[in-house]
């Protein structure tokens, strides 16, 4: 088997992200409820992935990191527990579902959204997030990079017009974290949105919230926290207040085992290497007749993604084909990022997304271009 | 390249015989999916997870399909009546990809 589906999760993970979840399935006690050495041993855990994670996104302080079940499940919290009715919010048609349907929830409500539009190769013109700022404008949203198309967008700008204009800036990192530098002091970044299982290369089930020192988030769930047990609310203290419950700690061991293997190997090599399979696919197919090529490959600085179809045939059909027949896992469909696809005219075909990690091969990658080859060529035939 | 009962070869050597219509049982998510499979497979009704193709899902937007020969369409549904199974439709579609090779689904 080729997998090429790694913006969905990567399959392949470090062997230490293995291992350290069995030893915490092995050891582990109950993080913060209890004082004897397994609980301790787990609170120390997870204390020392908050910091390692504080340090990889330059957060102020471990505290302002709280750990959820993956980025949807932070965006609902950053997006339920900061905007209400006669809010407004600026977004983009690049977003994922995880975005736009807390959005529309929260629209329904009162709350109103401005979606600043993508061009047909999948980019913005971000003079657009200035045209769109209202008085009652409270925050932007907005992915770092298409989980579609691969494009990234320039936090660092959008962060620059949150700032200059008072309104908080919550960013996307789904398709970003673990591979691109992020430093949320730098990018003006108020609430960072990550998971652990993409390129993170932790466990699924893993994930986590950011959330600038000093502004307060309504949480979304309430519940037990191993401190404060007699009172009627949720501790309001960060990161407690956005941890009801018992955390996975197993898959956390995961995460900070991950993060160590991104420091040692190095994100910039890590990028350089997807980047590269990715530009080595993009040139083996972009000249098969009939093939078209979605998002704005004029710069190498982007996702390690490529979407495409195959003359006008179904993306899913292609899709079983590329799996049946030559074993490469890839995505088709719609990729839960509905304002995309009708930006780039694809909603109704839908669209075969490859996306690489740098485990994956050079010789994968030329598999997939010859399978690619030859389906077109058979088409001619 | 895909091995086990599930994969198809059953609908591979309908090809021989140059069916060119795929028939895709639909459904809301994955658990009516992989549940309905069950059932099938209870009564040696031969079917495939495959994508569900976009231009049959219309609102359903994603997920995952179940193919299955056009002589067990009449045992498919007799086998969802009895289990109660949840579905969306069942949706015939033309195999796109190069008809003339019999070597899809």
């Amino acid at each position: 088997m080729i997998y090429f589906d790694n913006a969905a999760t990567t399959r392949v993970k470090p062997k230490q992200v293995i291992d350290a979840v069995v030893q915490a399935m092995n050891t582990m006690g109950n993080s913060g409820r209890g004082v004897h050495d397994a609980s301790l041993d787990a609170s120390r855990l997870i204390f020392d992935t908050r910091c390692k994670l504080a340090e990889f996104f330059g957060a102020e302080n471990p505290k302002q990191i709280a750990f959820t079940c993956n980025s949807t499940e932070s965006l609902n919290i950053a997006l339920k527990g900061t905007l209400g009715p006669g809010d407004h919010v600026i977004s983009t048609e690049l977003e994922h579902n995880s975005v736009l349907r807390p959005l529309y929830e929260l629209q329904a409500q009162g709350t109103e959204v401005t979606f600043v539009k993508s061009s047909r190769t999948g980019t913005l013109n971000y003079d657009d997030f200035e045209k769109n700022i209202r008085p009652h404008t409270k925050a932007i949203v907005c992915t770092h990079g298409s989980n579609l198309t691969g494009n990234l967008v320039d936090i660092q700008r959008v962060g620059d017009i949150a700032r200059n204009h008072g309104l908080l800036f919550i960013v996307d990192a789904s398709q970003t974290a673990g591979v691109f530098p992020i430093d949320v002091q730098k990018m003006h970044i108020d609430i960072l949105c990550f998971t652990g299982h993409k390129s993170m290369l932790g466990p699924q089930g893993t994930g986590g919230i950011y959330v600038k020192d000093g502004l307060t988030v309504r949480p979304l769930k309430s519940g037990g926290s191993g401190v404060q047990t007699y009172l009627k609310h949720h501790p309001l203290e960060m990161p407690t207040a956005l941890e009801a419950g018992t955390l996975n700690g197993h898959g956390i061991a995961g995460l900070r085992a991950a993060v160590d293997y991104l420091n040692e190997t190095g994100i910039d090599e890590i990028r350089r290497k997807e980047q590269a399979l990715m530009r080595q696919f993009y040139e083996g197919v972009k000249d098969i007749h009939n093939i078209r090529i979605y998002g704005d490959f004029t710069t190498g600085d982007r996702c390690p993604i490529v979407a495409l179809n195959l003359g006008d045939y179904d993306s899913s059909q292609v899709s079983d084909e590329l799996f049946v027949t030559y074993g490469i896992c890839t995505r088709p469909g719609a990729h839960c990022a509905p304002l995309m696809h009708y930006a780039l005219g694809t909603e109704k075909q839908g669209a075969v997304r490859f996306s690489f990690s740098h485990f994956n091969t050079e010789a994968e990658v030329d598999a997939a271009i010859a399978a690619m080859r030859e389906l077109t060529e058979e088409e001619e035939e | 390249m895909v091995s086990g009962s599930e994969t198809g070869s059953e609908f591979r050597c309908d090809m021989d015989k140059e069916t060119k219509i795929n028939y895709y049982i639909t459904f809301e998510d994955y658990t009516q999916g992989l549940q309905l499979q069950e059932f099938l497979r209870g009564e040696k009704i031969f079917s495939r997870i495959a994508p569900a193709p976009r231009s049959i899902q219309k609102e359903l937007g994603c997920g995952m399909s179940l193919l299955i020969r056009e002589e067990d369409i009449d045992a498919a549904r007799a086998c969802i009546e009895k289990n109660h199974a949840e579905y969306h439709s069942i949706v015939p579609l033309p195999c796109q990809i190069n008809p003339k090779r019999n070597r899809f689904c």
